[in-house]
């Protein structure tokens, strides 16, 4: 909202106050100041000045050198460049220090002509230009006279109101809150008397939605541009003078916050009904616009049936005031808050009546805001208004006696606000104490409803600055949330550790996207949850998986030439089980990207692609305690499909994307994708409960190499190795794997398997004859279990 | 003898002088100490001294002895030192790092692990709850009236099942007061969504913190002396913090927190950081109507309740201009905050 400073002045006595201590005044209110305009002549050294002569610059053709009387006794030599005035005319002169706001005028020489000052157009000194070049200013304007005399300079405001004051968004209301800030008097409201209420004329059909309505009927008036000085309040708001009445019924809006609507009795046939509108009734506003209404709607008709104005809304097309009007009928009506709001909301259709009549006016404003407007019209539309004012419904009283309970006062303020302090800021407030100790409300204050209210208004007038800070607080346990929390976090730092970059991706995204998904279980239909009005087709769905959201990421990576893929996210995924049986369930997961370089190449180190070994070896540094195995299970939609085992459970997903896909995303090499269920992850990453004792006698070791079809899976040899009955076989590991594609030191078919094995006995020194022995059954096992042969 | 043994001592000390190597120095040791060696031979020739010159002869032996093996021993050390030495040279320390990958944590995650360290101090424990959320935990039990703007299918994303995407994290505040009775001082970081086009400034999916303390007697100066602290802490211990009274409908009294922004050449300006303000008894009456044991007794507890963005905060601390920096993962982005 605008609130011109010029048109605040005339309800209180802001002289000495600065734009910005008012800035923070009302900041510290809690009515948020989004700007300030200081329109208008400021300065001093601006003044009038008379263009004695004016002759070609020497050097430069668009230039003029001119002399001007601005009454100092001698001519000042100015140089200009505009071409709208004559000699004898007055135009502002900008003397030597006059500060226009982004900089200060000085003495120059301009192409070896000095120049005194500037001659200035309206916009350079904060006017509305009137025309190209020069201000030219009347004739009568006196030689000397600093121009801001001339011209009316204002401060303009532009404010934030929250919804819970709607007594904030007039004028008056804002001056009331300034005058209770600043303790200064408000110039009381003069509101004219009229006499009379009648029955007749007017009629509620919805009283729901509209309790209370009247008109005046005004005759005789006469169409008109509005006076100066109306048209410059509107003006300095920021909204365009369009006639007479209709620009009474805005100043009276923005004066005291109540909204009016002037129809054009001749438009009018018989009483008006306020009824709800059919379902189905077509309505064609006066911004052009027909909308289609529905019963919730509320709108003004007459005897014809027809609807004249969407109520509290905006009027009708052909019932409103044109020049052709010499009768009117003067709505002032209260309107129900939530059901303009909702009328409002589905037409998309505000104004600044629906604006105030869907957070609530003052009900007592209704005949008075009628009863200021009439006296206006009448005086300067002319016409002849009714006596008596057609009223139908009652006027609704919202505000009721609330208790101040001290005590609870002490207890949030720490004892800091006094009891009499308080008592003279609800005071200041508007409010009056009863005789039984209760604070009668004004009907302008309908949010004062409740003891809590009362608080926030003292705090609020006295500032959060007189309540002491204080430092304490209750011990609580810590929660499951901490635990996962903490192991998230361990995930996230050894991820970063191991050289990925974590991401944060939208948790929106689109059908196509889920094609990417590698949930652990594969999605049935029904199993993505969709929003019902997407912003865009892009950010549609729930991610079922986080994968999505990394192959996007690393597509852009890829467009912005970044080799190395190593990309991670933490974070919720959501989805619907069972073809949309179980819904909404929500998970926390982890996903990781890899692709690239396994390492960064460089002088000392040649380019090695990144492959499936290493991202399981990632997945291995999270799950330290358990070995790691890939089961194939397909995918669609992926290569290599795995499912993540360790510990005897699926952890997660594993796969390659497909070529095609790969190629898709322009990417270079295999882009390799794992998805983990971060709740069993986090079990691994709380960290080892046994600790072993360390061996006390040393061990020694054994390797094998043995010969075994291509196609064998190391996996079985492992599950042998897992089972063999050898007390002295404490570990193995697979040192290489050899195959040779030509055949000729191995058949194509066949592959060589090394492995070495490790003895121990927790007693004693193992002898030479025990550990051959043990590691002939181990070998044995191998060979006879699974048909090998040793080489 | 006597001579002879002179020479050997004079011939040894200069061969071991002369040795370029370890090899060289060995072969010294095997021609003058080994088993066919010039003193062990003349060594064996100490029988035929007579018994009279033998002491004489023995302690020129040994002095000849101890000056071998002690010229051996620092000729080796010298050897070692010098093979150490060129070992070492020509190394070019200029050269660049056999690199490893650097990985890094997400801005917003090093954010919001500060903002979590921080109240963790003061005892706060963490507490979730759904982002696809119902309307009465976002919003009915949140004071906000069945019209309010935000409930809007035009600003808050619905599911045709009547659900939604929660649009603050307060909706854990209501969460954990059903499932724990008071005292409860939880944070809840998580997402909300708004449905507001992803531009410089919005996101449609963004992160909040959200906190909640409520026991018997908590104030209003507890509320500001603990979200001071905090912002101090994460601001630093200068860092002018404001309490700016604002409107929220499950708070009341209700604040915007400001705090003073000093950016290297720039005016320091305020910022806004977060919402905040004591709960609000409607709410509390709304918790008793859904637990139904009455633990929420406006007239017994207070408490406080406050909620920041922290992409924004991110966006201040790091002077972001663009805020899809935070969801585009560029890995030119990312790296800087390795």
């Amino acid at each position: 909202m605008n609130v011109s400073l010029n048109w605040l002045a005339t309800h209180v006595d802001l002289k000495g106050k600065s734009p910005e201590e008012l800035d923070r005044l009302l900041t510290f209110a809690g009515v948020e100041v989004e700007g300030i305009e200081v329109k208008g002549v400021v300065s001093d050294k601006i003044v009038v000045a008379q263009i004695m002569e004016a002759v070609q610059h020497p050097n430069a053709d668009k230039l003029k050198v001119t002399k001007v009387d601005a009454g100092e006794g001698t001519l000042r030599q100015i140089v200009c460049g505009a071409k709208n005035y004559k000699v004898g005319d007055k135009v502002p002169c900008c003397l030597p220090g006059a500060n226009l706001g982004s900089f200060t005028i000085g003495e120059t020489t301009m192409r070896g002509v000095e120049s005194k000052g500037m001659l200035a157009a309206a916009s350079e000194i904060g006017l509305v230009d009137a025309e190209d070049g020069l201000m030219i200013l009347p004739a009568n304007a006196p030689i000397g006279k600093p121009v801001k005399e001339l011209f009316h300079g204002d401060v303009l405001l532009e404010v934030e109101v929250t919804p819970n004051r709607p007594d904030l968004l007039s004028h008056y209301g804002m001056a009331r809150e300034m005058a209770t800030l600043l303790e200064v008097p408000l110039a009381p409201l003069e509101i004219p008397e009229r006499h009379g209420l009648t029955g007749k004329g007017v009629k509620i059909e919805a009283s729901d939605a509209c309790p209370f309505y009247t008109a005046v009927r005004i005759s005789g008036v006469k169409i008109a541009p509005s006076p100066a000085w109306l048209q410059e309040r509107l003006e300095s708001i920021g909204l365009r003078p369009i006639n007479n009445v209709v620009d009474i019924t805005n100043f009276v809006l923005h004066e005291i916050g109540q909204p009016l609507h002037a129809f054009d009795a001749a438009k009018v046939s018989g009483a008006l009904v306020i009824r709800a509108a059919n379902a189905g009734e077509q309505f064609l506003a006066l911004d052009g616009q027909t909308y289609p209404l529905l019963e919730e709607d509320c709108v003004i008709s007459d005897e014809s049936g027809s609807a004249l104005a969407l109520g509290g809304v905006m009027g009708g097309a052909d019932s409103g005031v044109t020049d052709g009007t010499t009768e009117i009928l003067l709505e002032s009506a209260y309107f129900t808050p939530s059901r303009i709001r909702r009328t409002s909301r589905r037409t998309a259709l505000s104004s600044d009546s629906s604006y105030r009549f869907e957070r609530g006016v003052n009900p007592d404003n209704v005949l008075a805001g009628s009863a200021l407007a009439v006296k206006l019209i009448t005086e300067i539309a002319g016409g002849t208004a009714e006596e008596v004012t057609m009223k139908a419904g009652e006027e609704p009283v919202l505000t009721q006696s609330v208790t101040l309970d001290t005590t609870k006062l002490d207890q949030l303020t720490g004892g800091s606000i006094p009891h009499h302090e308080a008592t003279t800021i609800l005071k200041r407030l508007g409010l009056s104490l009863s005789s039984n100790g209760s604070w009668y409300v004004p009907p302008f204050r309908a949010d004062l409803q409740r003891h809590i209210d009362l608080v926030e208004e003292i705090v609020r007038v006295k500032g959060l600055d007189a309540v002491p800070s204080r430092l304490r607080g209750t011990f609580v346990p810590s929660s499951s949330v901490d635990a996962a929390y903490d192991a998230d976090m361990r995930i996230r730092e050894r991820l970063a550790a191991l050289g990925f970059h974590e991401c944060q991706t939208i948790k929106l995204i689109s059908d196509a996207q889920v094609g990417d998904a590698l949930p652990l279980k594969p999605l049935l239909p029904g199993d993505t949850i969709r929003v019902s009005l997407p912003l865009s087709e892009d950010h549609a769905v729930m991610r079922p998986s986080i994968v999505p959201g990394l192959v996007a990421s690393a597509a852009r990576n890829v467009r912005q030439g970044t080799k190395a893929l190593r990309l991670f996210e933490i974070g919720r995924v959501f989805r619907n089980a069972g073809g949309g049986k179980a819904k909404d369930l929500e998970a926390d997961s982890l996903a990781i990207l890899l692709s690239g370089p396994a390492l960064p190449t460089g002088w000392a180190r040649p380019e090695a692609a990144a492959d499936l070994y290493d991202l399981k070896a990632i997945i291995a540094a999270l799950v330290p305690t358990a070995a790691v195995q890939l089961v194939p299970r397909q995918r669609d939609g992926f290569a290599l499909g795995c499912d993540i085992q360790a510990g005897g459970q699926n952890l997660g997903t594993f796969a390659m994307l497909l070529p095609s896909r790969q190629r898709e995303l322009d990417a270079e090499g295999p882009i390799f994708v794992a998805e983990l269920d971060l709740p069993k992850l986090r079990k691994f990453v709380a960290g080892s409960k046994d600790i072993a004792d360390l061996p006390q006698f040393p061990g020694s070791s054994r390797d094998v190499a043995l010969e075994a079809p291509a196609a064998l899976a190391n996996t079985e040899l492992e599950k042998v190795l897992a089972k063999v009955k050898e007390p002295l076989l404490t570990g193995f590991e697979c040192f290489d794997v050899f195959r040779d594609e030509t055949g000729a030191k191995l058949a194509a078919d066949r592959k060589s398997i090394a492995y070495r094995m490790h003895y121990r006995a927790p007693d004693r020194t193992l002898k030479t004859e025990e550990i051959d022995a043990a590691h002939k059954v181990v070998v044995e096992a191998l060979t006879s279990g699974l048909k090998l042969t040793q080489r | 003898m006597k001579d002879q043994i002179e020479a050997i001592q004079a011939e040894a000390l200069a061969r071991i002088e002369a040795a370029a190597d370890a090899r060289a120095l060995e072969d010294a040791r095997v021609a003058v100490l080994g088993k066919k060696g010039t003193l062990t031979e003349v060594s064996a020739g100490m029988r035929d001294v007579p018994k009279e010159d033998k002491a004489a002869v023995g302690a020129l032996l040994n002095t000849a002895r101890s000056a071998i093996t002690a010229a051996l021993e620092t000729k080796q050390l010298a050897l070692q030192d010098a093979a150490d030495k060129k070992a070492l040279e020509g190394i070019d320390l200029t050269l660049p790092a056999r690199a490893l990958h650097h990985g890094s944590l997400h801005p917003l995650t090093i954010l919001r692990h500060q903002a979590i360290s921080i109240l963790r101090r003061m005892g706060f424990a963490l507490a979730e709850g759904p982002e696809i959320e119902d309307e009465f935990h976002c919003f009915d039990a949140l004071n906000t009236p069945a019209d309010h703007p935000a409930r809007n299918e035009k600003d808050t994303f619905y599911f045709d099942s009547g659900k939604l995407l929660r649009t603050h994290t307060s909706s854990v505040q209501v969460r954990t007061m059903e499932s724990q009775v008071p005292p409860v001082r939880i944070i809840a970081p998580g997402s909300a969504y708004r449905r507001d086009e992803i531009d410089a400034t919005h996101l449609s999916v963004f992160n909040q913190l959200e906190g909640l303390y409520v026991d018997t007697d908590v104030s209003l100066g507890d509320l500001k002396g603990t979200l001071e602290y905090f912002f101090q802490e994460m601001f630093g211990s200068s860092t002018e913090v404001r309490f700016r009274p604002h409107f929220f409908p499950f708070t009341e009294p209700s604040f915007e927190i400001d705090v003073k922004l000093h950016v290297k050449g720039q005016a320091p300006r305020w910022v806004e950081v977060a919402g905040c303000g004591m709960v609000d008894p409607a709410v509390f009456e709304q918790i008793n109507g859904s637990r139904k044991d009455g633990a929420y007794d406006p007239e017994k507890v207070t408490g406080f309740a406050f909620g920041m963005g922290l992409d924004r905060l991110a966006m201040i601390r790091w002077g972001l201009k663009d805020i899809r920096l935070l969801i585009e993962n560029d890995a030119r982005f990312l790296k800087q905050f390795a």
